[in-house]
């Protein structure tokens, strides 16, 4: 076995445990913040970088512009989705809110994709860009590769810092640990909750691009994603972010391997099966520092 | 209300579906097929929704798992109505084996576990090759319409009867506790996993018939159609939609999706996918608790009947009483001797010591007030001695019987009753039916539910809840559901009552009730009783003695005139000026 193939399969495994890390942050905050389990979020990924691709296409536009036109739009879409559609429901009983707001996200899901196969076609797309590759020996990385990864830890560093330091990162915590103590302290939990959806869908809409930069995206791909963002927030501790990242980085390298090694039809159950054991050993969920 | 009224209306609908493929067309009797498929699952997942409260995403996986093992059990020459039993075996062994980790698991965590056992199902069926991968499983071509149709037909029935039986027994009502407050259902003396894992195993039952039917009127299934995601939320969409938990929810839920589905299907030949979701996002936002509930129809006069609770099926039975007074039988008479021993007992949380190597002894008999600052550990000591908590060290001896390992319902049983500090009633069910839960619950001597609900009746009058029978639990004030724990804890028919600060907030003359009930418990009912509460001139005037308790230690057990006077229980928790006030 050469090791610069092991080495260009780490780096593979890594770079798409990143971005799975990325899904999860948002989901991570959102559960964390408003306990709603938000069936549609990957989809996010999914429509976004199909939009991102198509929009790439007609224009070939930097993909830092797209991002930087992708980020509000999704943003602003959290934002309704959460004040029009599943606000409302808190002030339902327990089980209403929880079933109202599985079918409002799951509905929401199923029209997405539908609606973005319907324009941009089912077919898998991308953003075909490609910067030249740098050789390290036999090991044979391409700078978008380079550049995504460290724009992943860049990210995943000043994100750790904002949501420790800012007025905002402190108000989301304290609503995640305490919905009542933090309304009492002055903070608007409801808006909170909105702004944190917008938050976390603008995360996704940054990793939407640099995903398709990477691999192909089709409509339908969203719900596959959010049960892997489901282990890693699982695996890392809901609202812990460096767990996540790491917590990504290890499913992205198992997948990785099992393909390599096993069998690439096998690689998406890794997840599923490591969710249900977690799940199992850890009925309260696992992580370092757990949100209550 | 007339039972043999709904029986003949039900046979008649039945039959009348019966006589469709004789005179609809083919398409009518299709459509109708899929309706029936629908209600069976949508039905036999309230079962653990509605009734139980678990929000299993999963419920589709066995309707899938029904299927294959039906069609690949017919592929190999097995004998058709075999295959139907091979179905249901095989799905229900699934079924008893996610059941042992899906139920350590509660609330959003439980969602989470069966919402990834879906896709799970999925890309086995894909990958193995004794399920032919994504060809599926292709059955000799052969016309079963008309079979499958009446196959069907009796299997709504025997859901529809299902369901009516849920309504109507302790089955049923054990997982309406559940659904409610499961450590609450524990104390009643309520074993909690095998029902939970029953009711599982019947709904996962009911779901492989129906997937079983529909790949044999297909004759075709693959991966994707017996467990893709948009297809698996369409049954749970319809159960809300009528109105989970209730009788007619699956029903009206059906009809109004499926007709939708169908209209969407002939007359949009784009985003049919997006509409449905549409609609599903629709539900949730504007009637989660479903369209029956609604004032709307509730309040007509004709339909009025299809939004009724579960309550409202069921009757009390009329004047049933064991004795005067209250339905308690009278204690075998063992004064002075020991019923309660704890030796050694230490409790702690992480590096909390909760409760720090405690030694007492109850006796037959005796009313003994626990005092102690907040925090001191006196609820911790119940909740060991009730088995909420699992002890760390020590033992705990009631009636010569060592409760280490026990269950909560076990100590119930045993005949350890006890309220909560902070009420944990049953919420959305009635106050009747919450004194009735114990009840039908006590081994040997359990009620039906008719009598439990007649019994309940004079509990409710002793804690004066009488004009309160038929209200929603989850509707009472504080000091109304601290009464309705004492009634639900007596009507554990306990040996040893743990009342947990019953009276702190009543008024003065609601003190002097309250103690006039705990002194008659035992004068007249023979219940021995710890009582926690911080009202020392409550405690006066009925107590034999007093332990008090700091930093999870005795530090004086006595006489109460003894008590008052200790150096330390001054310091510690009375303040010096406490002998006057007492």
């Amino acid at each position: 076995m050469d090791a610069s193939i092991i080495i260009q399969i780490a780096l593979g495994g890594i770079l798409l445990g990143g971005l799975y890390a990325m899904v999860a942050f948002g989901l991570s905050l959102i559960y964390g913040v408003a306990r709603i389990l938000n069936f549609a979020h990957g989809t996010l990924l999914a429509v976004g970088g199909v939009a991102a691709s198509a929009i790439f296409t007609a224009t070939a536009w930097n993909p830092l512009l797209i991002m930087a036109l992708l980020v509000p739009v999704l943003g602003l879409f959290g934002y309704v989705f959460y004040d029009k559609l599943l606000q409302p429901l808190t002030k339902r009983s327990h089980f209403e809110y929880t079933v109202g707001s599985v079918l409002v996200t799951v509905g929401a899901l199923l029209i997405l994709s539908d609606v973005a196969a319907w324009i941009a076609g089912p077919a898998p797309r991308n953003i075909p860009l490609r910067f030249e590759a740098m050789e390290f020996g036999d090991v044979i990385v391409s700078t978008t590769q380079a550049w995504i990864l460290g724009g992943i830890i860049v990210f995943t560093i000043v994100l750790h810092f904002y949501i420790k330091k800012s007025w905002f990162g402190r108000a989301m915590r304290a609503v995640t640990q305490d919905h009542t103590g933090a309304t009492i302290c002055g903070v608007q939990a409801d808006r909170v909750h909105a702004l944190t959806f917008a938050f976390g869908s603008g995360i996704v809409a940054i990793a939407a691009v640099l995903y398709t930069m990477l691999f192909p995206v089709d409509p339908y791909m969203g719900f596959s994603l959010t049960v892997k963002a489901f282990t890693i927030i699982i695996l890392g501790g809901i609202g812990n972010l460096v767990g996540a990242l790491i917590a990504g980085i290890f499913l992205g390298l198992a997948e990785g391997f099992t393909s390599f090694f096993w069998a690439t039809q096998w690689a998406p159950a890794i997840s599923i099966v490591l969710l249900l054991v977690i799940l199992v050993i850890f009925p309260q969920g696992f992580g370092w520092r757990k949100s209550k | 209300m007339s039972n043999y009224r709904y029986w003949l209306g039900g046979a008649f609908v039945l039959a009348a579906l019966a006589l469709i493929p004789t005179s609809g067309s083919a398409y009518t009797t299709t459509l109708l097929f899929t309706m029936l498929i629908s209600y069976t699952l949508a039905q036999s997942w309230d079962w653990v929704g509605g009734e139980a409260g678990y929000i299993n995403l999963a419920h589709f996986a066995f309707y899938g798992i029904g299927a294959y093992a039906f069609c690949l059990s017919l592929l190999n020459g097995i004998p058709i109505a075999l295959c139907f039993v091979i179905a249901v075996v095989v799905t229900s062994i699934v079924a008893l084996v996610v059941s042992f980790p899906l139920f350590r698991l509660r609330g959003d965590y439980f969602a989470f576990a069966t919402l990834a056992i879906l896709p799970l199902t999925e890309l086995l069926a894909f990958n193995f090759d004794f399920t032919g991968g994504a060809d599926g499983v292709v059955l000799p071509p052969k016309y079963v319409l008309f079979e499958a149709y009446y196959l069907a037909i009796g299997l709504v029935g025997l859901t529809a009867i299902a369901t009516v039986w849920l309504i109507r027994t302790r089955f049923g009502y054990a997982l309406k506790a559940i659904r409610n407050d499961e450590e609450a259902a524990e104390i009643c003396g309520i074993r909690i996993f095998p029902a939970k894992s029953g009711v599982l195993i019947m709904s996962a039952g009911f779901a492989s018939l129906a997937g079983a039917l529909q790949g044999w009127q297909l004759s075709y299934i693959d991966p994707t159609t017996v467990f893709g995601l948009d297809v698996a939320l369409i049954p749970i969409a319809m159960a809300l939609l009528g109105g989970s938990g209730l009788l007619w929810g699956a029903v009206v839920g059906v009809i109004i999706l499926s007709l939708f589905n169908q209209l969407l299907i002939v007359s949009l030949p784009i985003l049919q996918t997006a509409i449905f979701g549409l609609l599903l996002l629709l539900i949730g936002r504007y009637m989660p608790g479903g369209l029956l509930r609604s004032g709307i129809i509730r309040n007509n006069r004709w339909i009025g009947f299809l939004g009724r609770e579960h309550d409202r099926f069921v009757k009390a039975t009329a004047g049933v009483t064991m004795t005067d007074g209250l339905p308690l039988p009278k204690q075998s008479d063992m004064k002075g001797q020991p019923v309660l021993e704890c030796r050694n007992l230490t409790m702690a949380f992480g590096g909390n010591v909760a409760v720090d190597n405690i030694s007492l002894t109850i006796n037959a008999g005796e009313i003994v007030g626990l005092v102690g600052t907040n925090g001191s550990g006196k609820t911790t000591l119940f909740n060991c001695i009730s088995k909420v908590f699992e002890q760390k060290s020590g033992d705990i001896i009631f009636l010569g019987q060592n409760l280490a390992g026990a269950r909560r319902d076990d100590a119930s049983k045993l005949g350890i009753g006890r309220t909560f500090q902070i009420p944990q009633p049953f919420s959305d069910l009635t106050v009747a039916e919450n004194i009735a839960m114990p009840l039908m619950y006590r081994g040997a001597v359990s009620a039906s539910l008719p009598d439990a609900l007649g019994l309940a009746t004079q509990f409710a009058e002793y804690v004066g809840l009488t004009d309160h029978l038929s209200a929603r639990a989850d509707s009472l004030n504080l000091q109304q559901k601290k009464a309705l724990e004492l009634a639900r804890a007596l009507a554990c028919r306990p040996r040893l009552l743990l009342v947990d600060e019953v009276a702190s907030g009543l008024t003065p003359m609601e003190v002097r009730n309250f103690v006039n009930h705990i002194r008659e418990l035992r004068d007249n009912y023979g219940i021995t009783i710890i009582w926690v509460e911080h009202i020392f001139s409550a405690l006066a005037q009925v107590v034999d003695r007093v332990i008090v308790m700091e930093q999870g230690s005795i530090i004086a057990d006595g006489p109460l005139d003894d008590v008052v006077r200790d150096e330390r229980v001054l310091r510690t928790y009375l303040g010096s000026a406490a002998p006057e006030a007492v």
